[in-house]
């Protein structure tokens, strides 16, 4: 037998005695002739019926009868016509502290809340101490709740209909308010209550809690019922179906569709949806409470079949978004930008770009990685990348699915900062959410002041889906790359990884160069790198030690047969280096390898060793040493300075680097390297590289 | 699971109301509890407030009766009655309480509307509950009665039991009316000053601060005068409370068999309409 029963249930709202109406009827003396004042008719004949255990949503626009549809499963009311019937205990968290008295303590107001909620004082004493875990304000149980803060009010109100133990919890909008951390916990208690078989129906204009909590989702317009289907399916239709009206729009260009809706945008490409049901939004953080864009009033200034100019007056916040989009067949442009009418305190303010979990891997700058997967005991958000506190300038992230995902693009996020203090984060959001989130964060330095009243522009966010892996990398970091015909390189915080006809053929550390320092080795990718000067032949960067007092600076040059690469040592001081080196890492598919003297073939990789084995027997200066492979090109790694001594070693990593190395090392045999102040060539040569076979 | 149907079919069927009720007491409870902390939590004597308040009032009027008016006292009190202080006492912590309990019930419903607009329960336990707040006043303003009557050289006589029934019947018909002026008030506000006006008009209209047969003997006023005064429910209570205090008998039954009646009548009436109206007060709130 269902849990809830709604049978043919239509609301009239009485008009309000006494109370004149919009046309001014209603008075004493229209009560005297009996002149009817107008009614409300909020429901129409609304039938539907949960099952014990189902999760249900009620979504819809303002006045459009969800919140009728909760009291009169609520029993607060009755249906003017039809019946509702509900085979439980009932919980409303319509209104959380609704019931609370003001002078009474917290604890005085735990006992009456719960007693409203049809609690016996036995049962409340058994879960009391649970109750006030929860709300986390023990401290204050026996303070009036006068005293309270609003939030404090909210977390006890919450704490107590959360633990009534009802078999409906009937939640209304609840999840508004309170800070963030708190909301999680809200969210995660019921998802935990949903886990626990407890039914429940949810209103709420968070499309995306919706969206994870509920089976399914009733979409009511104007006391009808629309459509009740699985989530997905009813909330999608939701935001195309309320795109007649203001403040939303559905755009697009070639594969791609955007919708705005009140401050949410979400993405289409070829019909399927590459955002979360929480779409892209902002959100303020000003003292101490979270404004999220979609809770703005939202007025569209430009309607094109391609884009729109939005603006969203903050309802609590003397703050006014500007929102520009525009879709070309490759990609969204997103131009934000803020109005702050007055001075207005600003904690954070944030862009949230919200994903499916359809997108497993990540990338950002010169950093990648994969998503784990979201569990269900995950009630805080991920944080994958946490990027040097630098202020973030033009700032490249990706995005990508499974390989074997057809459906879904890569996508590719430029975001151009028109303002300082911006930072990006990949985060995975926590259980109820469930999603991916780009998470362009800034944080004010001074937490008070926030934004000078006036316009800002913020932040330009460009979307675009990718094709192929190459493209992607080259649309990701273009400016670090350098390439004559197949050859190309890309620097990478203190290494160049090469690729012949886009194929990579570098490994793990890829070329890089290291220097022996007071028996220490400074690796080229411990060094602190600066800004890529790149015409996109030739590359310049220089790395800082924060070590010794050295800088290296590197200058690459693609050529049609390979890279040529010189680096130089600046000591600010003098330096004793012992020995020094560069070295091109390949791939374990490189099977033999010559040089000046001698050859040989790389051996498989032995287990016990614990650093890395010097193949060649033969120690005498040299100037060209190769790797050679069947299938990828031969790579020779030659010194061009004949002033230069380099001994050339081939070398096997341990296994679990599992890669070969090409070495030119440069050792003093006893003594040092005396390096004056000063700027010093401590490498010149080419790596050469020929397609296979040649 | 726990047997908790609810059905919006059945919501206004009066025969519920009593189990309703039964299954609300810890609620009333909470709710009368709520009331009386709310007065009492600031002031820095707390609930000894609930003492003070009637025990000054009753210093005040014998004062003022004993002293200063004590020639009009004298006029008002019957020749060989009790004295004029315990007299007015008895009628005025009675009176009181009927007063009290229904300004403020009338009221109850939209002041608590916060609870009634966002949580299904018996909605009866609100006026209810504000019906019962003053008990606590009358219980201390009697046993202060007592205290006086004995002072005064009064008799504690065996039939003071007598006064439990008697209130009883007082206490059926200020629910009843409570029930009634608080659903009335919330559809027509109007009401609530109506009630005002009652009560003001109503303590002249009984007898508080004069007997019963200032009324009934003094010869001036024509028969369907006094016989409509006896309609008014409280002219025979407060009298049977005088006879039981200070004639030490059970009350002539003829003054309380229409007090009773009335009672029963507007009990039964006040729940019924209560219950009508109560599903759909959360739409008028």
């Amino acid at each position: 037998m269902p849990i809830i029963e709604v049978d043919h249930v239509t609301k009239v709202f009485p008009a309000r005695r006494g109370a004149r109406d919009i046309r001014g009827r209603g008075g004493l003396a229209d009560w005297i002739r009996g002149r009817k004042t107008e009614t409300f008719e909020a429901l129409k004949d609304i039938s539907l019926s949960v099952e014990r255990g189902e999760s249900l949503g009620i979504i819809g626009r303002n006045g459009s009868g969800k919140s009728t549809l909760l009291s009169l499963i609520a029993g607060v009311t009755l249906p003017t016509r039809g019946t509702v019937t509900v085979r439980g205990r009932v919980a409303s968290l319509l209104e959380l502290g609704a019931g609370f008295h003001p002078i009474l303590t917290g604890r005085e107001n735990v006992y009456l809340n719960a007693g409203l909620l049809g609690m016996r004082r036995a049962q409340v004493d058994e879960v009391f101490d649970r109750i006030v875990a929860f709300s986390g304000i023990a401290e204050f149980i026996d303070q009036p709740v006068e005293t309270y803060s609003s939030g404090m009010y909210v977390r006890i109100g919450f704490a107590v209909a959360a633990h009534v133990n009802p078999d409906v919890f009937l939640v209304d909008e609840v999840l508004s308010v309170g800070d963030e951390e708190f909301q999680r916990k809200c969210r995660a208690r019921i998802s935990a209550l949903r886990e626990e078989g407890k039914t429940i129906v949810f209103v709420s204009h968070d499309l995306g809690i919706v969206n994870t909590l509920c089976d399914r989702v009733v979409l009511l317009d104007k006391g009808r019922m629309v459509l009740r289907e699985s989530a997905r399916k009813t909330i999608s239709f939701y935001l195309r179906q309320v795109g007649r009206e203001r403040g939303v729009h559905t755009f697009a260009a070639g594969p791609l569709e955007a919708i705005l809706c009140e401050g949410r945008i979400s993405l289409f490409h070829n019909q399927e949806e590459l955002t979360a049901p929480d779409g892209f939004a902002m959100f303020v953080q000003s003292l101490g409470r979270l404004h999220a864009s979609t809770e703005a009033d939202w007025v569209l200034t430009r309607r094109d079949p391609d884009g729109c100019t939005a603006e969203g007056r903050m309802m609590r916040l003397p703050l006014k978004y500007f929102w520009d989009l525009q879709l070309t067949p490759d990609r969204l442009t997103w131009h934000i930008a803020v109005e702050c009418e007055r001075e207005t305190p600003m904690n954070s303010l944030d862009v949230r770009l919200t994903l499916t979990t359809a997108f497993t891997r990540w990338m950002l700058g010169d950093l990648s990685g994969v998503f784990p997967e979201i569990r269900p005991s995950d009630t805080l958000w991920n944080m994958l990348v946490w990027p040097s506190d630098t202020p973030l300038d033009d700032t490249r992230a990706a995005i990508l699915p499974e390989e074997e995902n057809e459906a879904v693009p890569r996508l590719i996020f430029r975001t151009t900062p028109l303002r300082p203090h911006f930072n990006l984060y990949w985060v995975n959001s926590d259980y109820a959410a469930y999603c991916r989130i780009l998470f362009i964060h800034t944080r004010f330095p001074d937490k008070d002041a926030g934004l000078p009243p006036g316009r800002h522009e913020l932040l330009r966010v460009e979307i675009e889906p990718a094709a192929g892996r190459d493209l992607l990398w080259r649309r990701l970091s273009p400016d670090r790359t350098i390439s004559a015909g197949k050859v190309s390189a890309c620097f990478e915080r203190g290494w160049l990884k090469l690729a012949y006809d886009g194929r990579e053929i570098t490994a793990l550390i890829h070329v890089f160069s290291s220097m022996l320092v007071q028996h220490l080795w400074n690796d080229s990718h411990t060094l602190h790198w600066g800004e890529v000067q790149n015409d996109g032949r030739c590359l310049r960067v220089s790395g800082e030690s924060r070590r010794f007092p050295f800088f290296q600076h590197w200058e690459a040059e693609a050529r049609e047969d390979g890279i040529f690469l010189r680096i130089w040592l600046e000591a600010v001081e003098a330096l004793d280096a012992q020995e020094y080196q560069a070295s091109v890492v390949l791939l374990p598919e490189y099977r033999a390898w010559r040089s000046d003297y001698e050859e040989g073939v790389f051996p498989p990789f032995d287990a016990k060793a614990d650093k890395w084995r010097h193949l060649n027997k033969i120690y005498l200066p040299g100037k060209r040493l190769s790797a050679l492979s069947s299938t990828l090109p031969s790579v020779t790694l030659e010194v061009t300075n004949d002033a230069m001594q380099f001994r050339m070693t081939p070398i096997n990593t341990r296994r679990q680097e599992n890669a070969r190395v090409l070495q030119a090392l440069c050792s003093s045999e006893s003594g040092v390297f005396h390096f004056d102040r000063g700027r010093h060539l401590i490498f010149e040569g080419m790596i050469r590289i020929a397609p296979p076979g040649s | 699971m726990n047997g908790h149907i609810y059905t919006s079919a059945n919501q206004r069927e009066w025969l519920r109301v009593l189990p309703d009720l039964v299954r609300a007491r810890e609620l009333l409870r909470d709710l009368i509890w709520k009331d009386l902390r709310a007065r009492y939590r600031y002031a820095v004597m707390g609930f000894l407030w609930a003492v003070l308040e009637p025990l000054a009032f009753t210093l005040i009027l014998a004062f003022v009766f004993s002293v200063l008016l004590a020639d009009k006292a004298a006029f008002l009190r019957p020749d060989n009655g009790p004295p004029f202080t315990t007299m007015l006492l008895s009628g005025l912590i009675f009176w009181q309480f009927t007063a009290t309990a229904l300004a403020s019930a009338t009221f109850s419903l939209v002041i608590n509307q916060n609870l009634v607009k966002k949580v299904h329960f018996a909605r009866e336990t609100v006026p209810l509950a504000t019906v019962c707040v003053p008990l606590v006043n009358l219980g201390v303003g009697f046993l202060l009665l007592l205290g006086v009557h004995v002072l005064l050289g009064g008799r504690l006589h065996p039939a003071l039991v007598w006064v439990l029934p008697v209130f009883g019947i007082q206490f059926s018909l200020t629910a009843g009316l409570a029930l009634i002026f608080s659903s009335a008030h919330v559809h027509f506000r109007d009401v609530g000053n109506m009630v005002n006006v009652a009560i003001l008009f109503g303590f002249y209209a009984s007898p508080v601060f004069y007997p019963l047969e200032r009324v009934t003997q003094s010869g001036v006023l024509p028969a369907w005068a006094v016989h409509a005064y006896l309609l008014n429910p409280m002219a025979g209570l407060l009298t049977a409370y005088r006879q039981i205090l200070f004639d030490g008998h059970f009350p002539d039954w003829t003054l309380l068999l229409w007090p009773a009646m009335l009672a029963g009548l507007v009990l039964v009436g006040g729940s019924w309409l209560f219950r009508r109206a109560a599903p759909t007060f959360s739409d008028y709130l």
